[in-house]
Parts: C-alpha cells; sequence; structure tokens
C-alpha cells in the first residue's frame, strides 16, 4: 500500500533534515502505530503520505513514496486525498460547516459526487463513528471527542483506502480518547482500511496496532510487532511503553521469564494465569 | 460593550418561522426595511419601519440578543444625533437620522441572528458568487465565535500576568492591547495554516463542479414573504412620491451665528 524509499525532508530555513532515509512499507490492512519521541519526524513522515509536503510545506525533499503502485510525486494533496485520509490534531481547525452533516459531506462534494452518493457515504460514515444521531449539531456544541469522532467521519466519507491520523487523542480526555482509538479500530475491520497512526499514548493504541514503527532524530529505529519492539527495552528513552509490557521486561531480567513481552492488560492478565499455574503444577 | 454588539448578529439554531425561511426572501425583507427607510426622512414612518420590527424578534425568540445589538448601537446613534444636531440641523430632522440608523442596525440584526452562515453561502452560490468566495465568507463568520474565545483566553492569560487593561490614561491602555492583539494573531495565522491544510487534505478544489448535498429551496411561504414583501416596497415608493406626508417638524434647532 504505502512504499517510502530514501524519503528526507529538510524544512526550508532549518538546517537538520527532519526526516533522513525514512524506507518504510506497510501492506494493506495494517494498523501501524507510528511513535518516538517530540520532534522525531513522525508528523513530517505522515505530511509525506498526502502530498501536505512538498505542495504545502516548502523544503529539500529526496527520495520516492509509492502510494498503491502510483508514485506520488507531482500530485496535489487534493487528488491524493481519494487514496489517502488525513486527520489532525485539533479537530476545531478541521471542520468548516455549522452542522455536521454538512461537514462529512464537504469532502464527497469536493470530488464531484453526484447527490445520492454523497448522501449514501455521509449515512455509512456516520453511522460507523457513531455520531448519527450528531446530524444537526454545530461543531462547537460538541465534546472534543464528538468533534474528533466528526472529523474521523468527513475523511471516511472520501473513502480513502488509507487514512493517516496524526495524534487524533491529543486534545481529549483518557475516555474519550480511548474510545476514538476503538473507532479507528473499527474502521480497520468494517472499512478495511489501513491504518497509520501516529500516538503518544501506547497504553491505550497497542492492543489495536498490528505492528509498531519508533522514529528518532528523523530515523525509524525500531519496527515490528508489539510484543517484540517493546520486549527491545534498548533505544526506548522518549517512548512512553505501556507500563503492563515494562514490567513484564523488569520481570524478565529478575527472571521470571514468561515469554512474549505482553501489550494489553487482557493480555498479561492471561499470561500470568498460565504462568502461576505451571508453577503450581 | 464590543462583544455583546456582535452577539446580536450571531446565527444561534433554532425552530421558528423566521429561522426556517430562506436566506433570500428573508434577505429581501431586511433590505425593503432599510430601503424605505432611506426614502423617507419622515420621523413617522421611521418610527413605524422600526415598531414593526418588534414582533419580528419576537417571533425568532431573540429578543434578549436583539436589545443587546440595539444597546450597542446606542453610542453610534447618539453620536449622529448630536452631530446633526449640535450642526444646525432640527430636532426632528436629526431624531430620524439617528432612528434611520436603528432600523437598519435591528433588521440586519434579525437577519443574521436568523440566517445560518451556511445557508447565507448557499445563497451566495445561488446568485452567482464563485464557490471559493463564498466559502471563504462563511468560513470567516463561522471563526468569529472561536477567536472570540480565544481572545477572551488571551486576556485571561495576560490578566494572570499582572497586566492591567482597566488603568491609564486612553492611550496606555491603548498601548496594553498589544500583549493581546499579538498572540491573537500568531494564533489566528496558525489556525489558518492548519485549516489550509485539512481543506486540501479534504479534497477542496478537486474538481470544477461540486454538487452540494444541501440545497436551498423556496417553499410556498418564502414565495409569499418574497412577494408580500415586494408588495410593500412598491407601494411604500408609490406612496412616497404621490401623497404628502405630515412632516412633524417642530422646526426646533439650536441657533447658530450662520443661521439655519
Amino acid at each position: 500500500m504505502i512504499e517510502a524509499h530514501n524519503l528526507s525532508f529538510t524544512y526550508a530555513g532549518s538546517k537538520r533534515p527532519a526526516i533522513l532515509d525514512v524506507n518504510l512499507g506497510v501492506d494493506k490492512g495494517e494498523f501501524v502505530v507510528l511513535t518516538g519521541p517530540s520532534g522525531c519526524g513522525k508528523t513530517t513522515f505522515a505530511r509525506c503520505l498526502n502530498g501536505l509536503i512538498p505542495n504545502f510545506y516548502q523544503g529539500e525533499l529526496s527520495g520516492s513514496i509509492t502510494i498503491m503502485g502510483t508514485d506520488i510525486s507531482g500530485h496535489t494533496t487534493s487528488e491524493l486525498s481519494r487514496k489517502v485520509g488525513f486527520v489532525f490534531q485539533n479537530p476545531e481547525n478541521q471542520l468548516f460547516s455549522l452542522s455536521i452533516e454538512r461537514d462529512v459531506a464537504f469532502g464527497p462534494e469536493n470530488l464531484g459526487l453526484p447527490k445520492e452518493e454523497t448522501r449514501r457515504r455521509v449515512d455509512w460514515a456516520m453511522e460507523i463513528t457513531g455520531i448519527s444521531e450528531l446530524r444537526e449539531a454545530a461543531p462547537y456544541e460538541l465534546s472534543g471527542g464528538q468533534q474528533q469522532r466528526a472529523a474521523i467521519a468527513a475523511v471516511l466519507a472520501m473513502k480513502p483506502e488509507i487514512m493517516v491520523l496524526d495524534e487524533p487523542t491529543s486534545f481529549l480526555d483518557p475516555l474519550s480518547a480511548s474510545q476514538i482509538l476503538e473507532a479507528v479500530a473499527d474502521l480497520r475491520e468494517e472499512a478495511n482500511m489501513t491504518i497509520v497512526l501516529i500516538e503518544h499514548r501506547l497504553d491505550l493504541a497497542s492492543k489495536y496496532a498490528s505492528r509498531i514503527v519508533v522514529m528518532d532524530q528523523g530515523r525509524v529505529v525500531l519496527d515490528g510487532p508489539p510484543a517484540k519492539v517493546y520486549g527491545e527495552e534498548a533505544k526506548l528513552i522518549g517512548v512512553g511503553i505501556p507500563k503492563i509490557s515494562m514490567l513484564f521486561n523488569l520481570l524478565r531480567q529478575d527472571g521470571f521469564d514468561m515469554g512474549e513481552t505482553p501489550v494489553s492488560v487482557e493480555e498479561a492478565t492471561e499470561r500470568l494465569r498460565s504462568y502461576l499455574k505451571d508453577d503450581r503444577g | 460593550m464590543s462583544l455583546n454588539m456582535f452577539e446580536g448578529f450571531k446565527f444561534k439554531r433554532k425552530d421558528t418561522l423566521l429561522h426556517r425561511m430562506d436566506p433570500r426572501p428573508k434577505f429581501l425583507i431586511a433590505l425593503t426595511i432599510f430601503l424605505l427607510s432611506l426614502i423617507y426622512v419622515n420621523v413617522l414612518v421611521l418610527l413605524i419601519l422600526l415598531t414593526v420590527q418588534v414582533p419580528l424578534v419576537y417571533a425568532s425568540k431573540s429578543m434578549r440578543r436583539w436589545f443587546g445589538s440595539m444597546r450597542g448601537g446606542t453610542i453610534l446613534a447618539a453620536m449622529i444625533f448630536f452631530m446633526n444636531f449640535l450642526t444646525g440641523s432640527t430636532l426632528v430632522f436629526s431624531a430620524t437620522m439617528t432612528l434611520r440608523f436603528l432600523v437598519l442596525v435591528s433588521a440586519f440584526s434579525i437577519f443574521f441572528m436568523t440566517t445560518s452562515p451556511d445557508d447565507l453561502g448557499l445563497a451566495l452560490e445561488r446568485i452567482g458568487l464563485p464557490y471559493t468566495l463564498s466559502f471563504t465568507f462563511t468560513t470567516s463568520v463561522r471563526l468569529v465565535p472561536t477567536i472570540a474565545i480565544e481572545a477572551q483566553t488571551i486576556v485571561d492569560a495576560q490578566r494572570s500576568r499582572g497586566l492591567e487593561l482597566d488603568r491609564g490614561s486612553v492611550i496606555e491602555r491603548v498601548r496594553k492591547y498589544i500583549p493581546i492583539l499579538i498572540p491573537l494573531i500568531v494564533s489566528a495565522i496558525r489556525r489558518s495554516t492548519e485549516l489550509a491544510e485539512a481543506l486540501e487534505s479534504r479534497g477542496f478544489g478537486a474538481v470544477k463542479h461540486r454538487e452540494p448535498l444541501a440545497t436551498l429551496r423556496m417553499k410556498r411561504s418564502d414565495w409569499a414573504a418574497a412577494i408580500t414583501t415586494t408588495l410593500v416596497l412598491v407601494a411604500g415608493v408609490y406612496v412616497q412620491n404621490t401623497m404628502p406626508i405630515p412632516s412633524f417638524d417642530t422646526g426646533i434647532r439650536i441657533p447658530l451665528p450662520w443661521g439655519p
């Protein structure tokens, strides 16, 4: 689906490259959580995926990105919006209308779709994200979590194959954050989407991820399934790995090896239970 | 005062006859009231024009906010009155000019309070404005409350750092607004960048012809309102041109050395 080759980018006016020689391939249906300390280049990488770099941000770009088989250089962001949907941090700045329904319709309208198709997509997107009853509401009447759902629905209605979300939970409280991440996980299931999620809240996001990519200083430093990445304790400075994974790593150091590092409490409970059973038996 | 005045021009979703009306006949009503207030220099007619709006405000359940915008307009209204009266116009003429201003403020306050910027955008498109322009218009209207909240946050933040906005001479006070304005402008610029990014990502401008989901449709009641308003306007112009209307001018004025 996504193929990045030796991708480097330096923002105009900056000396240090924001990303350097990034090579990353993402397959259809994957749920990639992209993480790393602030300023590690994850947002820059995401901006390359839908052409915001180099169309919107000036600078020096080298390397290539192929999305679904086509090289995207020379394509504008609005052309790419059919393939790559992009959800931003602040929901307030990505809703344009005074009613949620019109906002969700905005994308399909821009694609020049006939009215009936727009209507169908709007209903579908609002249904999946669970905001069907908020049709007539104005964005400022909604909670942060509802606004972010609306923003996701708005992107979903354009039916992209890939959804890139840049810290969609950073303006939300923990409960709304976990609900949003669950909604994103549902997209993968119900709409068969490929997800690239930039996220700091690994405690919440990890259980949905099929893969964790850690970036640091513009490079990809770790890449693999969650259990594997969280097992390698090195190089994880600045990345808050789930506490439950950390606990199991520490226990392993003390000689309690319970196998693969768990990424969620449910998984950990399971592992602990079978370990204790073996111990007794 | 400043923000209260804008309250009376801000759309609030309500379910009333006036809120449901198509923006085009509604604009025609506001325009007709305004035009009539221009062609009649008559204190009685202007008083009537102001009074007929009160039931409209009442019907749109926006009385409190309408009073707000009228109160906001009083300073300017007072200025208009004194500028006229002190330069030798008669008392009644000065009052007429003041009333004309209030009629204008009231008519457009009602229009904006009951018309969703989204619908207004659609109406503007209908009358041939390019989509990018009507979109710019609706977005700026939508951003007013957001930026007002932001301004309040900045004021609070600077106050908590010891900025005293209500003290000092006029010049000092103006200068004290600099630490409010700079962060506000910076954040507005940042916001506009984010909005532009999001717009691009939603395919803005991807195709020439877009088919909007929501469209305006003139209902029978909308046509009735439009026709009635047009008749009132025509009748108003006709009466003004054919019938003498008593002017009620008492001729009271300030005696100025150079005479009237």
